[in-house]
């Protein structure tokens, strides 16, 4: 028989079964996306899209690159298949583990050993600290592959998640932190799917924002919605933009703040969405001239003046038109300052808070602005205007039978933009535009997308309760005198130094993260040096590579006494472990996970429901699901009932009885993993249909979805605010400036002052300062020449490496090496010529921390004075990554307080210098 | 008549590279074999530039050069377009190669695995010794277009009878279809955008269709 090309090798003589497997992919925060996997002979031969998902999806059923990586991440012959144990007690980049392995059992009772050690000695150490600690990867996502070990972690107790592996750094963190809290919004996006302008800073949403936002971005092109990308590199987003505008690094908020000015001192008044900022925002609320609210002296509720009535009115009188502009003379008042402070006034004259905001940001011209960001004044003011023009005020469009305004302009920031100094001043004026125009969380403007420091979860809307002035609540960490907390109670100090970030699950891991480890080496003087926890999880997460000033983290880490990572491969942070548990990995177990609604970044659906991760191949070697691994672990440590009653509670996803179901486990048995995901599957399914429906995990594996409508209308949160008479709480920053100067005044009473800098950002209306300016300096403060370092080094993703661990993925490298610059340093070609670098040269990269070398690829979308290191490698451990001789920024980025800013976030910016080389790094492989 | 053609909408593609990995995948390719791949093209100059991403592959040209020049006849075309060669006759003089315009086609001379010497369990399953030493490229998924035709499915419609790289585009970019089909979502794209064929000069004939508002990058 003659043999044709194309003929499928899956009708080969050969192959006696072929099947097409659903499960999912949520290797990035952008995910989870639908997939399938073809299985010939029991191997996992190849990814596909999801069919089925087609009109549910927003992208139809089809994963991006990463999720084809996954045949070849199951397969790998680097994988960890036994359980391993550490043989050289000491830890070290230079010292061998000499790890050799050992049984489940062995490696199950060594970690169980230890755990009971604890229980008996306490789970807080003589510092009150954690004795245990844990750290997981990108996101959030590791919880999408661990399986029932959150209810380990939940009936354990007291957890140390302040060990970052990035986090601060590698997210959009001043979003995260004042998304939240201004509009429930953690994770920001445009509405793309009605948006018609958006100005996007950095925001390389066609790289990471996942299949969701690329399809979405795609289509909004095609009808013609014009996307404007600021950024000094130009990136596959700026690529795919209408126009890309080179902004000098860190400058952004300058931009931003122009924009304002343009708005507020050149364009006309009516322009603006009077009604929505007189009645859906803090704008008419009266200021005091010691910059608080000025207050109803019986209510104590905020003042505005009632223009019908002439006088001043508490906000939420009924029936009055509060003024939203100019000056007034208040007869009686008061204001409440710091620690409870209350201050009497009396004929005081105030202004109101937009008031406030446009003498704030007066001085802030487009020309003023053109030499900061490097950018013509012309450019930036005909985008303010192009944003003026485009947002439609006034117009409605219909969503699901409800009318709501259509606004059809949106700010985008992306990473580094949104990181570290001026992060802040980004994401303040990012959200004031919006409220200008009326575009926030309404159709086409800015919305968020999900909440992780308020509950629920999955449920943003139902997040938001009344708190005091008219706002949203706000869990912030104390800072009032007596319930302040004085002493960290975790290694980071999140509660102690970051009152935004509150005391959630997830605070502690959006703390300043890097500072957990800048302490174990060196603690401020005022504070204990904090013991390291006894035992340390690390799981989907490389810090070592992934944070910054990568030497000092690997030292760091070498003090962790107990080190149990679930392992894939050998990689640098699983190089100091103890304890290696070879984990079922992505095609091997079982898990059922959230999909729709609203999630992380674009994912934002039209229906909501359940998506099944399950067991497509068998584990490669002894390689165990995850949920096996954590029941174990429980059983040996005497918390199986506290563990089973925790599934039972929906720690593992859902509570398993509801209305009309009940489908819990006993909580003295051991339940098998199927038995588990079982009662999982049924309880999902019973309890997002009111019980009518009931599907068991072989449905689900034969289906691998399940979802019910949701409405479209659930994407805005501004309905839910005019429902319950709330405003949001800008552009006046009246309660962060009480917040900032009680800390400053706790912190100033134990004599802390290392933490000033951060203080300044507590700010009524920001102001700029120069941020980049602060990256010079700190190479100065290293007692460096500033003039030595001249360019500016920053980071950009791809998306077959985005936060998908993929490092040691052949198939990764060899598509990303179509990707101009991958594994390399990307110089812009003017620059590369001056200093006698040619295409394929050497190069070095140094800071005042260290030095990284790669190729150099010369382009002409990126400023002269910009030199870009794209996604993070550099690895010394990790098979076939380490081979690659990949540059990485993080070796040359520095980690230090006053890069540090008041959220605990960090920028991935570094002053660098830049020469040619005539090889990679010594004692490095060619 | 039918004549099979893929439309790529530069205005949608963002260069991620999915369908180069699809069309590995579902093809078995070895490293380096990348029958679809996207180019990252950078034009102008700072400040100005424009950077563009740009599918490519086999053309399947309606007077395919590497036909011409085939010395054993191995390479030949369908009567809907497609251009295939048959790994029996082709005796591995890779002339198709030299003669291709778009650099579409590959030779391995031996089995080549992604972590080294030794096949993975997904390699070890699709091993296709027929590929060593021949001429291969893009089939547009022949085989898949012939099954789901039988199944009564419609290629470009339907994912079944459809190449695996438009199933799996993100974007929306890659579509294919019958050209010759006027109510088939691919005509109407050609007929309703503004679209350039490469190397058309050349007198190929590619069965290629680039949307794009632009002078051709």
């Amino acid at each position: 028989m003659r043999r044709q090309e194309g003929k499928s090798n899956m009708a080969s003589a050969t192959t006696t079964e072929s099947r097409s497997v659903p499960t999912y992919c949520y290797n990035c925060v952008s995910g989870p996306d639908l997939l399938t996997v073809t299985v010939e002979d029991g191997v996992a031969t190849a990814v596909a899209p999801n069919h089925a998902g087609a009109g549910i999806h927003p992208a139809h059923g089809r994963p991006c690159v990463k999720a084809y990586g996954l045949v070849q991440k199951t397969y790998n012959p680097h994988r960890i298949l036994t359980p391993m144990k550490r043989t050289n007690p000491r830890k070290g980049r230079d010292e061998d583990p000499g790890f050799v392995a050992i049984s489940w059992d062995e490696a199950l009772d060594a970690v169980a050993a230890k755990l009971n050690d604890i229980q008996v000695r306490g789970k807080l150490n003589d510092q009150g600290m954690p004795r245990v600690a844990a750290t997981f990867g990108h996101g959030g996502t590791p919880a999408s592959y661990m399986g029932t070990f959150p209810a380990f972690l939940a009936s354990w107790g007291p957890i140390d998640f302040s060990f970052g592996s990035g986090q601060g750094v590698k997210c959009v963190h001043s979003e995260h932190l004042y998304g939240e809290y201004w509009h429930r919004a953690f994770t920001v996006c445009a509405d793309t799917v009605h948006t018609n302008f958006v100005v996007s800073f950095g925001t390389n949403v066609e790289v990471s924002g996942g299949p969701c936002a690329v399809r979405r971005h795609a289509d909004a092109r095609i009808r013609g919605a014009k996307r404007v990308q600021i950024e000094p590199h130009l990136s596959p987003t700026g690529a795919c933009s209408a126009e890309w505008v080179p902004i000098k690094p860190k400058t952004d908020p300058a931009f931003m703040f122009a924009m304002l000015h343009v708005m507020l001192h050149e364009a006309s008044r009516q322009s603006l969405d009077l009604d929505f900022l007189r009645d859906r925002t803090a704008s008419p609320y009266l200021i005091a001239p010691d910059g608080y609210y000025l207050r109803d002296p019986e209510t104590a509720k905020p003042l505005v003046w009632d223009s019908v009535s002439g006088g001043p009115v508490p906000f939420d009188a009924v029936g009055a038109v509060p003024l939203l502009e100019g000056g007034v003379t208040v007869a009686a008042a008061v204001s409440h300052g710091p620690d409870g402070e209350v201050t009497r006034h009396e004929a005081v004259a105030a202004t109101t808070a937009f008031t406030a905001l446009i003498e704030g940001m007066r001085g802030y011209s487009p020309d003023w602005a053109a030499d900061i960001c490097d950018v013509p004044a012309a450019t930036i003011r005909r985008v303010a205007l192009e944003f003026l023009d485009n947002a439609c005020v006034g117009q409605t469009m219909e969503i699901d039978g409800k009318v709501l305004p259509f606004r059809p302009v949106a700010i985008t920031l992306g990473k580094t933009v949104n990181n570290g100094w001026g992060a802040y001043e980004c994401c303040w004026a990012r959200t004031v535009l919006a409220t200008l125009v009326g575009a926030l969380e309404v159709p086409g403007g800015t919305l968020g997308t999900t909440v992780r420091l308020n509950r629920p979860h999955d449920n943003r809307l139902a997040s938001v309760k009344p708190g005091e002035d008219g706002f949203m609540t706000a869990s912030m960490n104390a800072t009032g005198k007596g319930k302040w907390a004085d002493k960290p109670k975790g290694r980071n100090a999140h509660t102690t130094l970051i009152p935004i970030v509150g005391d959630s699950s997830w605070a502690q891991a959006l703390g300043p993260t890097h500072l957990a480890w800048m302490f174990l080496k060196e603690a401020p003087g005022e504070w204990a040096e904090p013991e390291p926890p006894d035992i340390w999880f690390a799981y989907r997460t490389n810090p070592a590579i992934s944070f910054w000033d990568t030497d000092q983290m690997a030292a760091n880490m070498a003090k962790m006494p107990f080190i149990v990572a679930f392992a894939y491969t050998m990689d640098e942070t699983n190089h100091m472990a103890d304890i290696l548990l070879p984990e079922a990995t992505d095609l091997e177990s079982t898990q059922l996970i959230r999909v729709g609604g609203t999630k992380f970044v674009e994912q934002h659906w039209d229906h909501q429901g359940f998506v099944l991760r399950q067991k497509v191949v068998e584990p490669e070697g002894e390689a165990r699901d995850f949920t096996w691994i954590t029941t174990e672990l429980c059983r040996r440590t005497g918390l199986l009932e506290k563990y089973n009653t925790a599934i039972n509670r929906g720690v593992a996803l859902v509570p398993l009885k509801g209305e009309g179901f009940d489908f819990t486990l006993a909580p003295d048995q051991v339940h098998g993993v199927d038995e588990i995901w079982d009662a999982v599957c049924k309880a999902a399914t019973a309890g997002v249909t009111g019980g009518e429906t009931v599907r068991d995990l072989e449905w689900m594996k034969q289906n691998g979805f399940f979802v019910v409508p949701f409405t479209r209308n659930d994407w805005y949160l501004t309905p839910t605010m005019v429902e319950k008479g709330l405003r949001y709480e800008l552009p006046y920053q009246e309660r962060l400036m009480r917040v900032g100067e009680e800390l400053r005044r706790r912190l100033h009473e134990q004599g802390i002052h290392w933490w000033d800098s951060q203080l300044e950002e507590y700010q009524g209306i920001p102001h700029w300062h120069d941020v980049p300016g602060r990256w010079v300096r700190a190479v100065e403060a290293a007692g460096a020449k500033a003039e030595d370092f001249p360019f500016w080094g920053i980071t950009t993703k791809t998306m077959p490496y985005t936060t998908g661990n993929n490092a040691g993925i052949p198939l990764m490298h060899e598509v990303a090496q179509n990707l101009r610059g991958h594994g390399s340093v990307v110089i812009n070609a003017k620059t590369a010529h001056t200093l006698g670098i040619a295409q394929g040269d050497w190069v070095e990269v140094s800071s005042v921390v260290g030095t990284t070398r790669g190729r150099a690829a010369l382009v002409q979308g990126c400023r002269p004075d910009t030199v870009v290191i794209p996604g993070q490698f550099q690895h010394w451990k990790t098979p076939f990554a380490k081979e690659l001789n990949f540059p990485s920024l993080n070796s040359v980025s520095q980690m230090s307080l006053e890069l540090t800013d008041a959220t605990g976030s960090g920028a991935d910016v570094v002053r660098v210098a830049l020469r040619r080389v005539d090889s990679p790094h010594r004692g490095d492989e060619a | 008549m039918t004549r099979y053609v893929m439309v790529a909408d530069l205005r949608r593609c963002v260069g991620c590279q999915t369908c180069t990995a699809a069309c590995k995948e579902t093809n078995a390719t070895p490293p380096g074999v990348q029958w679809r791949r996207v180019l990252d093209m950078e034009a102008g100059e700072y400040p100005d530039v424009r950077r563009v991403f740009v599918p490519t592959g086999c053309q399947h040209c309606d007077q395919p050069p590497c036909m011409e020049v085939c010395p054993s006849t191995a390479t030949k075309k369908r009567a809907d377009g497609i251009v295939t060669i048959d790994y029996d006759l082709c005796i591995g003089c890779a002339y198709c190669a030299i003669s291709c315009p778009y650099e579409a086609r590959y030779k391995v001379d031996a089995a080549e695995f992604a972590y080294g010497a030794a096949p993975i369990g997904s390699e070890r399953a699709r091993l296709a010794e027929q590929k060593i030493g021949v001429a291969t490229k893009c089939t547009f998924c022949v085989g898949r277009i012939d099954a789901g035709i039988k199944a009564g499915k419609v290629p470009g419609i339907d994912p079944e009878a459809t190449p695996a790289c438009v199933n799996s585009c993100l974007s929306g970019a890659l579509r294919f279809g019958d050209a010759d089909d006027p109510r088939h979502p691919v005509s109407r794209l050609i007929a309703e955008n503004k679209w350039f064929r490469m190397h058309e000069d050349e007198g190929t004939g590619p069965g290629f269709y680039y949307l794009w508002d632009g002078e051709a990058p």
